[in-house]
């Protein structure tokens, strides 16, 4: 049990460090974390050179608009774009458009009376850290001397509902830089193209209002037309500041402020790992049901699509799909089921039976782990055409069989070691022949070890692909890793269905691998690295 | 009597019987076709003539790309072995702490294990596209960059990023051998170095490393071979291009033997690649072995 001055000691550290970091959320959000640009004036001038006569009348002409701003009171900087081709003809011809870009800046505090949507997000960050601070502070000052586990219920509740909070916090700072940055300059670029109209008068007030404080009157749309965004770095410092806060509320549980720290940290790589893993299954989600436009779209603005697109699973269908899956099923059956069932007795003969070349043959199956078939795919290729099996389904079958034959071997092995044979002796003793024994008793025991070495077989057999697009020539043969193939051509890719038919691929058997998740370390200790 | 001992005697091998014909026919009747093929002549239609020697090898060391190919291999296999190894590391050892939610993360760590090499390649082929890829509209989206950026602006970038692709999708192989690796060292052992005042480094080098080190070498070498024979992530983000400069050795002779109509050095190839993973092997049985005797 900790002296309870430390307690005390480290309880006032938790108070500093939620008060700071409550102090520098405040702070990072008064300062002008975002930056505005939009051109005001824009002058294009064709066949322009710089240096000539007619550059040096349009740049004069548009530096006197630009004192007139200035006069005005308005900072703005001239910027000049020179564009040259060359012609047919060998002439180039030169285009000079000059533009005045307005820069200003705004704080994340001035988007809460902007009426935007923004304004709902920033509310709820403000309140919620205040609400943390607050429950944190609650739930510590009350209980200054108490070891966690001597909480009482209120303090404890307040404590884990300030890291609540902060939590949330956390979420809520990507959502709201999402909305004031890029989604607001797609909505921008939405109402100038006038691809929608409706709310547009009401926007462009909102926006006339907050960007400009209603100086642009009708010039807003032009002015709009050119604003870019931008959050500086500070913005992001929200992040951590919500973190160091979630840390000093739940810090006691630990023991010390550093413990907490590392475990935060911990958490945070976790969730890292998972959300970088997860990426490329999320893009395939939201890719596989868009529809071809919003696939092929750099400005899309949505995180998942605007309408779910089942019809694009109804498409694929058509595209035989279906035919493709069960051919992959039908391999990876077959496969699993030509491994086993020279694999089992081969294991039994090498766990239970003592003779002469055992060794060797351990050697060989240690050995012939190593070879993929894709090294010797010329081989396979001539062997396969020579036994007429070459766009065949029974040909991959086999081919898949034999190549995960000594990894099957070599993990049943393992199973059927660590099993005791008492059993199988009784089982004799009784009158039992070694085939009766090994199916009666030892094929149940093992079950586990058996299902793992299965479906691992057939998870290797269902993503095989490279013998495949060799072997197979005939489309209704495809498996479906072949199968998917067909969606991207040299010229074009259509991602949707590529996408639609590779999560159909893809669910059934990450599904499979999550089953036999727990036997991994287990069933890698028994075959390959226990021995 | 005689017949029965008789019987006795070969019943193992009876048992061994199918797989070994299996093997046989289906894995070592390719290497020696392969073999053969090295040292034949071979027509453009692909028909074997008589023996050559050693032509065939000397007309792949011969060919432009050949150089390229080896050390764009040499790169490949490299860099994915090892960043995947200590990357695959560092997340078993996190994933071996007590945490909530562990399960969950250890499950989703296996989705690139068991995902096909072809879908995942497709899927990050798609996310770096520079006109509508998706990882430039999340970045954008978020407000980091302010405007797309071309991930793939040169061969040597797209190579890196196969090179990242196969790391993404090798490291839960790594994981799970490691942690099967780390499960099995006993606890008191931390026990007792923690009462000695050991720190995490010393914990790390002293105990956890040697102790993880016969996982650690099963994985780098099951790795050496699967990431050298892996096809789809190349194949399918850059078919090799622009001339084989992203090739690898294994793509290089599969363009070859099937659409360049090269068969000759394409055996030579395949027997080069063969006898590096023999090598490979060799080291690994004897290592394994080894352990089967302790």
């Amino acid at each position: 049990m900790k002296e309870r001055s430390v307690i005390v000691k480290e309880n006032r550290t938790s108070v500093i460090v939620l008060i700071l970091a409550f102090a520098l959320i405040c702070t990072l959000l008064c300062l002008p974390a975002y930056e505005f640009t939009s051109s005001i004036y824009t002058k294009k001038s064709g066949n322009t050179f710089v240096g000539d006569e007619k550059y040096v009348a349009v740049k004069a002409e548009v530096e006197a608009v630009a004192e007139d701003y200035r006069a005005d009171g308005i900072e703005v900087t001239l910027k000049e774009n020179v564009i040259e081709r060359t012609n047919s003809k060998g002439k180039t011809t030169s285009m000079v458009s000059f533009s005045l870009d307005h820069t200003f800046t705004k704080s994340g505090w001035s988007f809460i009376n902007s009426g935007l949507t923004s304004s709902w997000v920033l509310l709820g960050i403000i309140l919620c850290s205040a609400l943390s601070c607050a429950c944190g502070l609650a739930g510590i000052v009350g209980s200054m001397g108490d070891s966690y586990n001597r909480l009482d219920g209120r303090s404890a509740a307040f404590r884990s509902a300030s890291g609540y909070l902060a939590l949330f916090v956390m979420l809520l700072v990507p959502v709201f830089f999402m909305m004031n940055t890029f989604a607001m300059s797609r909505q921008v670029k939405l109402f100038t193209s006038e691809t929608i109209t409706d709310g547009a008068d009401e926007f462009y007030a909102l926006l006339n209002a907050f960007l400009f404080d209603g100086t642009a009157g009708d010039n807003i749309s032009s002015a709009l037309s050119g604003l870019t965004f931008k959050n500086t770095y500070a913005a992001w410092g929200i992040l951590p500041c919500a973190f160091a806060m979630m840390l000093a509320a739940i810090s006691l549980r630990r023991g010390t402020i550093g413990h907490t720290f590392m475990r935060g940290l911990l958490y945070a790589f976790v969730i890292v790992m998972c959300v970088f893993i997860l990426y490329p299954y999320y893009v395939m989600l939201v890719t596989g049901l868009r529809s071809s436009a919003e696939a092929n779209d750099m400005y899309f603005l949505h995180i998942f699509p605007t309408e779910w697109r089942f019809e694009n699973l109804k498409y694929i269908m058509g595209r035989g799909i279906p035919k493709y899956l069960l051919n992959s099923l039908l391999i990876a059956g077959g496969a699993t089921c030509i491994a086993l069932l020279c694999g089992i007795p081969a294991a039994f003969a090498m766990a239970r039976m003592k003779f002469k070349g055992r060794n060797a043959f351990l050697g060989f199956v240690i050995m012939s782990q190593m070879f993929s078939p894709v090294v010797l795919l010329i081989g396979i290729a001539q062997l396969m055409s020579a036994l007429k099996l070459n766009d065949s389904l029974v040909g991959l079958m086999l081919i898949n069989a034999a190549f995960n034959q000594a990894f099957a071997i070599w993990l049943l092995r393992g199973t059927f070691v660590s099993i005791s044979s008492e059993m199988e002796q009784a089982a004799k003793i009784d009158g039992c022949n070694t085939v009766q024994s090994l199916v009666k008793i030892l094929i149940p025991m093992a079950a586990p070890g058996i299902v793992t070495t299965l479906i691992f077989v057939f998870i290797n057999a269902w993503n095989e692909y490279t013998i495949s697009t060799i072997l197979i020539s005939t489309a209704a043969n495809r498996p479906i890793t072949v199968g998917i193939t067909q969606f991207s051509s040299f010229n074009m890719i259509e991602w949707q269905y590529l996408f639609a038919s590779s999560l159909l691929a893809t669910v059934p058997v990450v599904i499979l691998f999550m089953c036999i998740e727990k036997h991994l370390t287990s069933g890698l200790t028994a075959g390959g690295v226990k021995g | 009597m005689n017949n029965n001992t008789l019987l006795k005697k070969s019943e193992p091998y009876l048992w061994l019987l199918p797989s070994i014909v299996l093997m046989a026919v289906f894995v070592v009747f390719p290497i020696l076709i392969v073999f053969k093929l090295a040292f034949s002549e071979i027509s453009k239609a692909g028909i074997a003539g008589g023996f050559v020697g050693l032509q065939n090898f000397r007309d792949a060391i011969a060919l432009p790309a050949f150089k390229t190919v080896m050390l764009n291999t040499l790169w490949w296999v490299l860099s994915v072995v090892i960043l995947s190894t200590v990357i695959g590391f560092i997340v078993a050892m996190v994933l071996n702490q007590k945490f909530r939610g562990r399960k969950i993360a250890r499950a989703i760590v296996v989705f690139p294990w068991a995902t096909s090499l072809v879908i995942q390649a497709s899927v990050w082929n798609y996310i770096i596209k520079y006109e509508y890829g998706n990882l430039n509209n999340v970045l954008l989206n978020l407000g980091i960059i302010k405007e797309a950026i071309n991930w793939r602006s040169s061969y040597q970038i797209e190579f890196i990023w196969e090179c990242g692709v196969g790391i993404f999708v090798t490291i839960p192989f790594v994981t799970f051998c490691v942690l099967s690796g780390l499960q099995s060292i006993d606890g008191t052992l931390y026990e007792a170095a923690d009462i000695d005042g050991a720190g995490f480094w010393s914990k790390l080098f002293n105990i956890t490393i040697p102790l993880v080190k016969p996982s650690l070498t099963v994985s780098t070498v099951l790795n050496i071979i699967y990431v050298f024979n892996s096809f789809p992530i190349v194949y399918t983000m850059t078919k090799g291009a622009p001339v084989h400069k992203t090739d690898t050795l294994i793509t290089y002779l599969y363009m070859l033997s099937f659409h360049e109509r090269q068969k000759g050095p394409a055996t030579a190839l395949s027997v080069i690649g063969f006898l590096i993973l023999c090598l490979c092997a060799g080291i690994y049985m004897i290592s394994v072995l080894r352990k089967e005797e302790n």
